[in-house]
């Protein structure tokens, strides 16, 4: 009786069998940057990425066909957006997710949920984390996801080169006074980045000094009175069609035309690349230095294929606004890219939880 | 005889809260993420300071705020006070009745359009605050009355209808819901400009004179409406019209503050313990009361995490929690 139950039954214990004993033989434990432990496979086949910095990353290596399904905000490059979403970066679709059939997903911890990782774990799919508060964070993740996703040789040289590029960035404003800078997360109430979040490390690097490095946590709030005090030379606002408020939005609210960097129109619109540990942080790494040190990085862009976007992208505030097109203004970029980013996506889940 | 004494308290009450007012004001203006002394703050008041920095902290960052603290906790405070008055409700405050729910509503729906439009958004959730007010006035009357009950419920389902639709249109939105879920669900007070400052002043002082002049009306009618019509008091007209006002009042703050919680449920309570339920030292009371406490959480909020800030509602809640509790635990005991 024992014996034909077990006879019965073992056309379905042997598949589920054979996949353990097979993944087994192809899969080894490892910890990933938030550590986890991770059932990784040798060779993923099958990816899905969770955030635009890791689709961005896995192009970047020039692994896009290995890609089966990212988020809605995953616009970078064009190519990304034809890839089937499985939802945002904050409640992706795990039936979705479920349905790519990846062998491997891979996550962020400053953009998606724990949640989301348990959820995936327990039904078996592994994912792969990546944590990113440095410039040299991000370098880091490009090799770890190289090793990964066993493309070893495509991340070093993309390392070099951006080791290179970061290299030639430093060298040029090395010297030079360190211009003050707020960077604006969001301007009502004044929102800005705190001391360990990649873009404090990229104004730093660029050749500036934050001046809310003092302040805990990651998009802490600063009074404006504590702003006028720190009196910044540069104020930066994250690129993007609906971030950036216009000059006369600005000088509107009480307090900010006080401050010397808006009586001096010294507002810039940097790339949204700033807010994504992506290859593209370099891109943004280039341009804050530019924004910051016109004299020493004059002639960069030439040199640089890649950032040759710079004219465009570091828009001054005061040209968007000028007599002809008042307050509004577009960039290229699609504007709900920015809700992705871990920025406004943790203040939001924060705030939506009290 | 009485009313005379009457009138002479009412008198030296309001100069006694007025004068604390204005203390309490200036050591707002004197404290704030940035230290100054004492000389610069006055020096830069009265515009003869050489510190052009502190000048603009004082001037153009503390001063407008301390000004819009003071409007919006009166006008919280008093339309808290003539709600429990008109709906006889210990319970019943400004955003019990949905109209901040509308006005977070008007808001995001403006963002959510975008272009010049977001540039209007207080105006649309001044919009939204009205739309919501004739909405729930109108399901809360019976036959020419209002029936307490009947619109307390109506309040409380259309706002958590309102409610629904805010998540779905925030769903809908993409990045300026950032100032929509920060400032509508904690309030913040650092954002209103000149301008809408010049508009708020005169109203909420005109519609809190308005409705003392009905402070006579409310006390009769804590009777019961019947024997209010009995004494001569014409109970519709004066409830339509203590409704519109209150609600206006909670429109205008909320347009420019956003959900600043406890403010309008706590302050009545306490000013009737202080000075009694007579409307006509009560409203006064609850205003300047309720000024002095928003700008005092106001200053905590500006001053506790400097450099940084706390939303103000934040420490609305923290503060008035706490101290329902223990109104309730007494008038219980």
């Amino acid at each position: 009786m024992r014996r034909s139950l077990v006879c019965r039954y073992f056309p379905f214990l042997a598949v589920p069998l054979c996949l353990c004993v097979a993944s087994g033989l192809r899969a080894r434990v490892v910890t990933d940057e938030t550590g986890r432990r991770v059932n990784l496979p040798d060779h993923p086949q099958r990816l899905v990425s969770l955030a635009p910095s890791i689709t961005e990353t896995i192009y970047a290596l020039g692994l896009g066909d290995r890609l089966v399904g990212d988020t809605d905000y995953c616009d970078y490059p064009p190519e990304a957006k034809l890839k089937p979403h499985v939802g945002n970066v904050l409640n992706p679709s795990l039936e979705k997710i479920v349905a790519l059939k990846p062998d491997l997903v891979l996550g962020i911890s400053e953009g998606n949920r724990i949640e989301t990782a348990d959820q995936l774990q327990r039904v078996g799919i592994p994912i792969y984390g990546l944590t990113d508060h440095t410039l040299d964070d991000t370098l880091r993740s490009i090799a770890d996801l190289g090793r990964v996703l066993d493309a070893e040789a495509a991340a070093d040289a993309l390392g070099q080169r951006l080791r290179a590029r970061i290299a030639e960035v430093e060298r040029r404003v090395a010297g030079a006074p360190r211009p003050k800078v707020l960077f604006v997360v969001w301007y009502q109430p004044l929102t800005t980045a705190g001391a360990h979040t990649f873009i404090s490390d990229v104004i730093h690097r660029a050749g500036g000094v934050s001046v809310s490095d003092d302040l805990p946590g990651d998009w802490p709030r600063l009074s404006l009175e504590a702003a006028l005090d720190r009196n910044p030379d540069v104020i930066l606002f994250p690129g993007g069609e609906s971030m950036a408020p216009s000059l006369n939005d600005i000088r509107r609210l009480p307090g900010w035309r006080d401050l010397a960097a808006v009586k001096h129109d010294r507002l810039y619109v940097v790339s949204e690349s700033i807010i994504h540990p992506s290859p593209r942080l370099v891109d943004a790494l280039e341009q804050v230095a530019a924004v910051l040190h016109p004299d020493q990085m004059k002639g960069y862009t030439a040199r640089i294929d890649d950032c040759r976007k710079l004219s465009v992208v570091s828009y001054q505030l005061s040209v968007a606004v000028g007599p002809r097109t008042t307050g509004n203004w577009q960039l290229t970029t699609d504007n709900r890219r920015f809700l992705q980013s871990s920025i406004v996506n943790r203040q939001f889940f924060f705030q939506a939880g009290q | 005889m009485k009313v005379a004494a009457t009138r002479r308290n009412v008198l030296v009450l309001v100069l006694v809260l007025s004068a604390s007012c204005v203390v309490v004001g200036l050591g707002a203006l004197a404290v704030g993420g940035v230290h100054l002394t004492l000389e610069e703050v006055w020096a830069a008041l009265r515009g003869t300071g050489s510190n052009a920095e502190a000048s603009a902290i004082v001037r153009d960052i503390r001063l407008p705020r301390v000004v819009l603290a003071a409007l919006v906790g009166a006008a919280l405070a008093v339309a808290g006070t003539v709600l429990q008055a008109l709906l006889r409700n210990p319970l019943a405050d400004p955003y019990v009745l949905g109209i901040s729910s509308g006005a977070a509503l008007g808001d995001i729906v403006a963002l959510w359009v975008g272009g010049r439009i977001a540039a209007a958004a207080p105006g649309f959730a001044f919009a939204g605050a009205l739309l919501t007010m004739t909405w729930v006035y109108a399901l809360g009357r019976r036959g020419g009355r209002l029936k307490s009950f009947t619109l307390l419920l109506a309040g409380v389902v259309t706002a958590s209808f309102l409610s629904a639709l805010i998540l779905f249109v925030l769903t809908l939105l993409s990045t300026r819901d950032v100032r929509g879920v920060a400032f509508w669900l904690m309030g913040d007070l650092s954002a209103a400009t000149g301008a809408e400052l010049r508009l708020l002043a005169p109203a909420v002082v005109l519609a809190i004179a308005a409705l003392y002049w009905f402070a006579k009306d409310l006390n009769v009618m804590l009777l019961g409406d019947d024997e209010a019509a009995h004494l001569g008091v014409n109970v519709a007209r004066v409830e339509t019209a203590v409704f519109v006002l209150s609600s206006l009042l909670t429109a205008m703050a909320v347009s420019v503050s956003g959900a600043i919680g406890y403010l309008g449920l706590l302050v009545p309570h306490v000013g009737r313990m202080l000075v009694g339920s007579d409307h006509r030292t009560l409203l006064p009371t609850a205003a300047l009361g309720g000024a002095m406490i928003l700008v005092l959480s106001d200053t905590l909020a500006r001053t506790v995490v400097a450099p940084s800030e706390l939303p103000v509602g934040a420490v609305t809640a923290l503060a008035g929690a706490p101290v329902f509790i223990y109104l309730l635990r007494r008038t219980a005991g």
